[in-house]
């Protein structure tokens, strides 16, 4: 039998062989032509956030997103802290020209981005069930929701219970003063040389006017209020004038300190808790966001003696336990998004009962998406307790002015009641009328 | 005597043929083609980053641009809108006072500045950095530097008031109405003193020296000296300076919007801050309107520089 020299590769191997790399090759030809497409592409996000020098919110949002990237690996995220002023200028520039992130920071006021058809909507991206009712309120345009509130916050009154008791106030068991209370208490400070309320306007157009927003709420209640913030009732009615003309005695006896039209937010914390030290700061919930931070970073001593009280309630108040409720930075999607996929897992990730835990937990302050507080644990648990306690009862307006005034309105908002009458300089007929003048148009 | 239309026209005729004419005619005049290609990269960035911009302004002016794919078409709206804008008057009126009493403040404190250095006073080298220094700095560096200044509480200004007694006169500077817009303008006045200082200085020295030297002999006084000798010598330098500073201060911006953002009550609000308030700090999205103020505030800075330019050909003419 004649036997063939086995080659290491005969011919038939090797034919076989090149019509199975010819296959592969053109299989992967094929591949490469067709199917590339359908291949999930790596997509990498812009998102652009405020909050860089509030470290609690900065980390939760790293955090967030460092575990998103790593459950999504076929999404990337370039993350940038910005000001919120700076962000502000750049968005409303970069959204007309295509260029602006996939997802950016916005408070509630800026509503008109929706409007303008600059935000998709999310209704198919989260799930909104995740959501509290009036958080998708606050962002809701033509039916649609366009944001995930991350923040939300009350506007509260802290004091400070060390010199509450160098000026020998106690403060009443249901934590509320009446108005004669608390004239006498401002009086008392004023005399013992410790400015009654720490506040600062430099940088931002509604702090002052924090007290005043207050006291109007429980005067008038949240219909006729809500009514004076959308220029259907004048700001000369006469109970607002009363309003009006009670802080403006306060204003006249020193409530307020002198330097606070260059005094930026910042720096009235740092007036409140560490130097040179006010009685209260009428400030929204996230103060937390700065104060409980270490002290050589601009947080509250260690041992300062943080209180919680309610904003005092005027004779006849019709709604003496009404409390402001706001959504504050939310995260929206650009319309013109070319990741909206990526996107809208990244928002969806937020979005989460879990994640509005951890957020309360860490950052201590409300948040729009749904949570469980009796899961909450923290070294700051007694604080979150004493705010759980001031917001018992209590009946919530949700927004704040600026989030129902717009325009000319707003303006006139930012420069009267929040610098000029706080600070003294213009009576109560004048700044009633001015605001009259300019919101009766948006009314 | 002006020339005649085909007089004109044969100088253009001239000039185009020379520019048109072949190279070898003029071998050191370069041919059109090639004038354009080294002028073309010039032209384009100031077509694109100056007159694109600027003749868009001027087109948006006349709609609502919420959306630059959707505008809507308002006429003259805007513009019947800036005259009847309270704001928009409270900026023109800050801003023409700026204008006006700020450059003489500059001027003034620049040239008592160069005639102590031209006077020779101690330490005038270190002076003259010193006294100059100011001009290097940003406008956000004075700008945070002078609102600490100013502060209430702990500022320079209000602490030395206090330690001499002056607790009344402490004032919350840049926080009333009445002062601070007042307050701006020494800062501005603080930043830019050193650059006259510096023109004002090299001036005196470019004056001829025998005029000076005959006033010593005639035993001028200093202050004759100075108000009928150096000031009216200097005087096309100091109005060159004061008309600088003028049109400089028409367009303030970057210090007003850091140390007041136009406030308190609109006090410090200057035409430059209120269209950027409008354009981006407003929560609307509307840029027709910022853009009609923005034009209306062009055409009164050209027509101060035009108004300036011809002032200056009658004194030239006087002069000569």
């Amino acid at each position: 039998m004649t036997s063939f020299p086995r080659s290491p590769a005969g011919p038939c191997r090797v034919a076989a062989r090149r019509s199975a790399a010819a296959a592969i090759a053109l299989a992967g030809a094929v591949l490469a032509l067709i199917g590339a497409p359908a291949m999930a592409q790596p997509q990498t996000l812009t998102m652009w956030s405020h909050w860089p020098d509030e470290a609690s919110k900065r980390s939760f949002i790293e955090e967030r997103v460092k575990q998103f990237e790593a459950a999504t690996p076929q999404c990337k995220v370039n993350l940038q802290f910005v000001q919120k002023a700076d962000l502000y200028t750049s968005v409303k520039t970069s959204v007309r020209t295509g260029q602006a992130p996939d997802i950016f920071w916005l408070e509630p006021d800026e509503i008109a981005f929706a409007k303008s058809g600059y935000l998709e909507p999310l209704d198919k991206y989260i799930d909104l069930a995740n959501l509290e009712d009036w958080a998708k309120r606050a962002w809701t345009w033509n039916g649609k929701v366009y944001a995930m509130p991350q923040e939300a916050y009350s506007v509260e009154l802290y004091y400070n219970r060390d010199l509450m008791k160098k000026i020998g106030v106690t403060l009443p068991a249901g934590m509320q003063m009446t108005q004669a209370q608390f004239t006498e208490m401002v009086k008392r400070s004023v005399a013992a040389g410790i400015t009654p309320t720490a506040t600062g306007v430099g940088d931002r157009p509604y702090p002052g006017a924090y007290f005043l927003q207050e006291i109007l709420l429980r005067k008038l209640g949240t219909e006729d209020y809500e009514k004076l913030l959308t220029g259907k009732l004048p700001f000369q009615d006469p109970r607002v004038i009363e309003a009006m003309n009670w802080v403006k005695q306060l204003v006249d006896a020193g409530m307020f300190p002198r330097s606070m039209a260059t005094m930026k937010l910042g720096e009235s914390h740092y007036y409140f808790h560490t130097n040179p030290g006010a009685l209260m700061f009428p400030i929204a919930s996230w103060y937390t966001g700065r104060a409980f931070v270490a002290p050589e970073k601009g947080g509250q001593p260690k041992d300062f003696a943080l209180g919680l009280m309610k904003y005092p309630a005027m004779d006849g108040s019709k709604c003496p336990e009404c409390k402001t409720l706001a959504v504050g930075g939310s995260y929206v999607m650009y319309a013109r998004s070319k990741n909206k996929e990526c996107a809208g897992k990244m928002l969806s990730s937020l979005a989460t009962v879990e994640n509005g835990n951890k957020w309360m937990e860490s950052v201590l302050l409300q948040t729009g998406v749904r949570t469980d507080p009796s899961r909450i644990t923290s070294i700051y648990a007694p604080y979150f307790k004493e705010l759980q306690e001031r917001g018992a009862g209590a009946r919530y307006f949700i927004g704040t002015p600026l989030h129902y005034m717009s325009g000319k309105c707003g303006d006139t908002f930012a420069q009267v009641l929040n610098r000029a009458f706080p600070g003294g300089l213009i009576s109560v007929n004048d700044a009633a009328a001015q605001m009259d003048a300019a919101c009766k148009a948006a009314g | 005597m002006r020339d005649s239309p085909s007089g004109a026209a044969a100088a253009l005729r001239r000039t185009l043929a020379s520019w048109l004419s072949a190279p070898e005619a003029d071998s050191r005049r370069a041919s059109l083609s090639t004038v354009m290609l080294f002028l073309a990269p010039a032209l384009l960035v100031y077509a694109a980053l100056t007159a694109y911009p600027v003749l868009r302004t001027f087109y948006n002016s006349f709609f609502n641009v919420a959306d630059l794919a959707s505008s809507e078409f308002v006429g003259w709206a805007h513009y019947a809108e800036v005259f009847r804008d309270r704001t928009f008057w409270a900026a023109v009126r800050n801003t023409a006072i700026w204008s006006v009493i700020g450059p003489v403040l500059d001027v003034v404190a620049g040239l008592l500045l160069a005639l102590c250095l031209y006077a020779g006073v101690p330490f005038s080298r270190f002076l003259r950095v010193a006294w100059f220094t100011p001009v290097l700095l940003s406008y956000v560096v004075v700008g945070i530097m002078w609102v600490w200044i100013y502060n209430y509480d702990w500022g320079v200004v209000n602490g030395l008031l206090r330690a001499i007694g002056l607790q009344a006169w402490a004032q919350a500077w840049l926080g009333d109405p009445r002062f601070a817009l007042g307050s701006l303008i020494v800062t501005h006045a603080w930043k830019w003193a050193g650059f006259n200082m510096v023109v004002c200085l090299a001036a005196l020295h470019s004056l001829p020296s025998e005029v000076l030297e005959a006033a010593e002999l005639d035993n001028c006084g200093w202050w004759h000296k100075l108000t009928d000798i150096i000031v009216p010598m200097l005087w096309p330098t100091l109005l060159n300076l004061y008309i600088l500073a003028f049109i400089g201060k028409m367009k303030v911006f970057d210090l007003v919007w850091i140390m007041t953002e136009g406030g308190p009550v609109w006090s410090t609000e200057t035409v430059s801050t209120y269209v950027y308030k409008r354009a981006f700090n407003w929560n609307t999205f509307d840029l027709g309107y910022p853009s009609a103020i923005a034009v209306v505030w062009f055409f009164v800075v050209v027509g101060f520089v035009v108004f300036f330019n011809v002032l200056f050909r009658r004194r030239e003419r006087m002069e000569y």
